[in-house]
């Protein structure tokens, strides 16, 4: 069970993978710019450099809560990560635990909110106030969208939601307009490019970070890339589950290929998408996408009875 | 006491490898023709593509670790110079971009001109040129991240 919380599918192979998906995703991007990108070890230089940076702080600024919010962050991504299984390996699962993953992978939003209201300054305040109004736009629709496959195989539990995809096909193919949803609903609860509305640099600075540097910098930019990882293995677990098309391939490698695939996906609409204004996301998700939603929810519940 | 000094010594490398590879930048104009501004912007084009040397620019004070200066700094804009390199986190270095920034240039002794930028705040790196190229901002940012230790 230790070796299971901490090292595999725990919390040194998701430190592992925060890495390696921000080289792959940095350097995707480069490509599709025509550049070459950064070296292999550039998240590990930045990771080692910023906790070696001076810790500094506005006046007014509650310090305790300040160095606090970026753990809670961190710590609910990683009690989060626990329910979600890596090519069929978990480390705690029940009936009920995709409920859990949601609302835990909601709670890094509330803290980012927080850290724009603590800091002193416009553009955090500013940062947080639109990261709380996009949360409002994106995450109705992207619970919508996960709440499919639930529907769908009759079960709250991910293990079961991929058991259900082994019996019959992948959930992205029986569902794939969830499955786009998912995506578009995944890029808002990053905060990236298509939607990097509470941190766009040319408008806010960086949003609710601004005031940050150092170690606490360093926790916020780690959280978020493990965000990432946990959001991308969720979606790989509920819509690209075990087939039976793949039984005589390793699962580890199979895994892997999917959650990079799905990284490929985000990157792609990263570079070809411009930022959308706050009020052209606020329509998007409750006039397009949430409807979209519920059409697919009727129609898993038509199908899966 | 001395286990953390025999810690400290034994990081150091890794600190310093970290420092120079991870080099974050902040670009701030006190009082230029912004001809050195396009420059730069054009540094950071994925032409020259300076993410190759993991130069990211950054759009926060808080964030950096290399501010880059261009031109002289004008009486209006040294307050807000000085606040901006105040706001950076230590250990941070400062590239003046230009001949304005470095001496004053053509706007020498105007009465309403400092001078180069180094009235204000240290200088590590001058990188003269009116316009400089972006070869020689990319050649004077390689030549810092070799003296930080």
């Amino acid at each position: 069970m230790l070796f299971k919380l901490l090292i595999f599918p725990g919390f040194l192979f998701l430190l592992l993978c925060a890495f390696v998906f921000d080289w792959v995703d940095r350097r995707m991007l480069a490509r599709f710019q025509g550049r070459v990108g950064p070296p292999w070890y550039q998240p590990v230089a930045d990771f080692i450099k910023l906790p070696t940076k001076e810790d500094t702080l506005p006046q007014g600024v509650n310090a305790t809560v300040a160095a606090a919010l970026p753990m809670l962050a961190l710590a609910a991504v990683l009690t989060a990560s626990v329910y979600v299984p890596v090519a069929g390996v978990v480390s705690a699962s029940f009936e009920g635990d995709l409920i859990v993953v949601l609302f835990l992978l909601s709670l890094p939003a509330l803290t980012y909110f927080l850290a724009g209201w603590i800091s002193v300054g416009v553009y955090s305040i500013l940062g947080g106030h639109r990261s709380l109004l996009q949360y409002f736009s994106y995450e109705v629709p992207f619970l919508m969208a996960v709440a499919g496959p639930a529907v769908l195989s009759g079960s709250w539990s991910i293990a079961s939601i991929v058991a259900y995809q082994a019996q019959t096909t992948w959930g992205a193919v029986m569902q794939p307009l969830g499955f786009v949803l998912a995506v578009v609903g995944l890029i808002g609860k990053l905060k990236r490019d298509p939607l990097d509305i509470p941190k766009a640099k040319s408008e806010v600075v960086s949003g609710s970070l601004t005031e940050f540097s150092g170690r606490k910098l360093a926790l916020w930019r780690l959280s978020m890339n493990m965000q990432t990882v946990v959001g991308i293995f969720l979606l790989v677990n509920l819509f690209f589950g075990e087939s039976r098309f793949f039984d005589v391939l390793p699962a580890f490698p199979v895994f892997g290929l999917k959650a990079l695939s799905i990284l490929l996906l985000l990157a792609t609409a990263s570079a070809i998408y411009a930022r959308l204004r706050i009020d052209q996301l606020a329509d998007l998700g409750w006039r397009i996408l949430a409807p979209l939603a519920l059409l697919q929810i009727l129609a898993n519940v038509g199908i899966g009875g | 006491m001395n286990i953390e000094v025999a810690l400290r010594e034994l990081l150091h490398p890794i600190v310093r490898w970290a420092r120079r590879k991870s080099p974050w930048v902040l670009h701030y104009n006190s009082g230029g023709c912004n001809g050195c501004d396009i420059e730069i912007l054009d540094t950071l084009t994925p032409r020259y593509d300076v993410e190759r040397l993991g130069i990211l620019k950054e759009a926060s004070p808080r964030h950096a670790d290399i501010l880059l200066c261009t031109g002289p700094v004008t009486r209006q804009s040294r307050d807000r110079l000085r606040l901006i390199y105040d706001q950076m986190p230590e250990p941070k270095w400062v590239a003046a971009v230009g001949s304005c920034c470095c001496s004053g240039g053509v706007f020498q002794g105007a009465y309403n001109v400092l001078g180069g930028v180094d009235h204000v705040v240290p200088v590590d790196m001058y990188i003269p040129g009116c316009p400089c190229r972006p070869e020689a901002i990319i050649d004077g940012l390689a030549r810092l991240l070799e003296l930080i230790q």
